[in-house]
């Protein structure tokens, strides 16, 4: 399926997949061939060691939280959330036993509990000034 | 090395003014001078840390006591800057280089929180990543998890570092505040709170660095630098902002511990020999890791430290006589200064009601963005 729309990641080189499709979009990594970390999107060299040799991976869509905290006041800056703030989960998402990443949460903040089974989820957070769908992501309940 | 020491420290109160940041620094830096009884024409070199300020603000700054044509340096360490700072000024006096130099912190900041573009990536403030006192809830919460760390606890060092604030006039708040206050207060990230949080600010501090041979010259009553050490944190140690990931199967030490070991070696003791403690307590759960990475008390074991009232002024390891920054505000190139010039008063006994009795050790601890930590060892 493709759209007439033009999209672009939030950061280049963070998702694996074409960006036509939401279905076929992942969290991309750099999976470095001299002490196996794994880096989150296309980085130019392993934030471990340095090395320059990696390869570039797809993240498993599922996770579990590891830690998370609730962000109670609108965050400052270009935050894109809602124009009527409305309080969210913050927390680190580990993935495939590698790899944790920083992410927003979108279950209920009530709802939020450490070792929670999370899925990835990519959608579009707005439109850029070129026209281009910008593709974000989140971190939903697993099962929704 | 040769021996490097503090012989006088000043400071401008930490707290939120109508005056410029020239004004604030160099009134810091007169204090110190001043207190050392030495003259700016005498100091051969000069840093100055700060972070918010424009380029050349320790030139702009100092030039206020008179245009000599020493070295003066501006130096940025996020939230460690001072610390940053001290080991230049110690480093080039044992290099040689200068027997009197002047190590000062200004800092001018808006209120509210800090400005994220100084710290995050574009991508993470638009999806609401780029507020700090998240990431420390995040630490927070997930402690509270492994080792059963309560919302009491961290309340604790909260009512402990704004009681201890009560006799500092250093300090922005100077108020006591109830645990029921405390706990009370509204919610900032879950689980950290508006009262366990410092608040940006204004502020300054200094303090004039000597030789062995200088102080002897001068006759001056020194504090020794026993030792000094500046690091970031390495990967996958510390998920403090702007953590974008980390690794699932690495555990390494964080930056405290790692600057903490370095700096014991160079002073040749360690925690237990220490008799108080000036440390970031940016939110106030920061403090209790805080005390399992200097070694105060085992991992996990932070929480009971505190409801013990081990680290109260009285307790077996007093931390944050000043009141914090929690009391003080984190004016960021100003903090380790100001911690330092609270440290130097201990040594001296001249604290009053926060007087830790009988010190002759003492340590200040900052930690910030990207892991950037210093730690300052200091011996009567």
């Amino acid at each position: 399926m493709s759209t007439a729309m033009k999209r672009i990641a939030i950061k280049e080189g963070l998702f694996a997949g074409s960006l036509d499709d939401l279905h076929d979009v992942h969290l991309g990594g750099s999976k470095c061939g001299a002490c196996g970390e794994v880096g989150l999107g296309k980085v130019e060299a392993c934030p471990n060691c340095g090395s320059d040799d990696l390869s570039q991976v797809a993240l498993g869509d599922n996770g579990s939280l590891y830690t998370y905290t609730i962000v109670r006041h609108r965050p400052p800056g270009n935050y894109q959330g809602p124009a009527e703030f409305k309080p969210f989960g913050l927390g680190l998402v580990e993935i495939d036993g590698v790899i944790q990443v920083m992410a927003p949460l979108l279950p209920e903040i009530d709802s939020l509990r450490i070792g929670m089974p999370l899925r990835f989820h990519p959608y579009v957070l707005r439109t850029d000034e070129n026209g281009a769908e910008v593709i974000a992501f989140a971190y939903g309940a697993a099962g929704e | 090395m040769s021996n490097v020491y503090i012989i006088g420290s000043g400071y401008h109160p930490f707290g939120r003014f109508d005056k410029s940041y020239q004004q604030i620094g160099s009134e810091a830096a007169a204090a110190a001078l001043s207190d050392a009884g030495v003259e700016w024409r005498d100091i051969q070199a000069a840093y100055m840390a700060r972070m918010y300020l424009p380029a050349t603000s320790g030139a702009r700054i100092l030039r206020c006591l008179g245009a000599t044509d020493i070295s003066v340096i501006d130096i940025e360490a996020a939230c460690a800057s001072g610390g940053a700072a001290l080991l230049q000024g110690m480093l080039t006096i044992q290099a040689g280089a200068a027997d009197l130099v002047l190590v000062a912190g200004t800092e001018k900041m808006p209120r509210g929180f800090m400005d994220p573009s100084m710290i995050y990536s574009p991508w993470q403030v638009e999806l609401g990543m780029s507020m700090n006192p998240a990431y420390w809830s995040m630490r927070a919460m997930r402690h509270m998890h492994e080792y059963g760390t309560t919302h009491e606890q961290i309340a604790m060092v909260a009512y402990k570092n704004h009681l201890n604030s009560v006799h500092n006039p250093m300090a922005m708040y100077r108020k006591e505040f109830s645990m029921e206050q405390i706990l009370n207060s509204q919610l900032v990230c879950d689980p950290i709170r508006l009262l366990e949080i410092c608040a940006p600010n204004d502020g300054a501090a200094a303090v004039v660095l000597a030789s062995e041979r200088k102080v002897r010259e001068l006759g001056a009553q020194a504090i020794k630098i026993a030792g000094i050490a500046h690091s970031i944190s390495r990967y996958s140690s510390d998920f403090r902002c702007p953590a974008e990931s980390m690794s699932a199967t690495m555990d390494n030490v964080g930056p405290t511990g790692v600057t903490a070991e370095r700096a014991y070696a160079v002073a040749g003791f360690g925690a237990e020999d220490i008799d108080c403690f000036e440390v970031q307590d940016t939110d106030a759960f920061c403090e209790i890791e805080i005390y399992e990475e200097l070694g105060l008390c085992p991992v996990g074991e932070g929480g009971r430290l505190v409801e013990d009232g081990h680290t109260r002024i009285g307790g077996s390891h007093p931390v944050n006589m000043s009141g914090g920054l929690i009391s003080k505000g984190e004016p960021v190139g100003a903090s380790h200064l100001g911690q330092i010039v609270e440290l130097v008063a201990q040594l001296r006994g001249t604290c009053g009601p926060r007087q830790v009795e009988g010190a002759k050790t003492a340590l200040g601890h900052v930690l910030g963005a990207g892991g950037n930590c210093a730690i300052t060892i200091l011996q009567k």
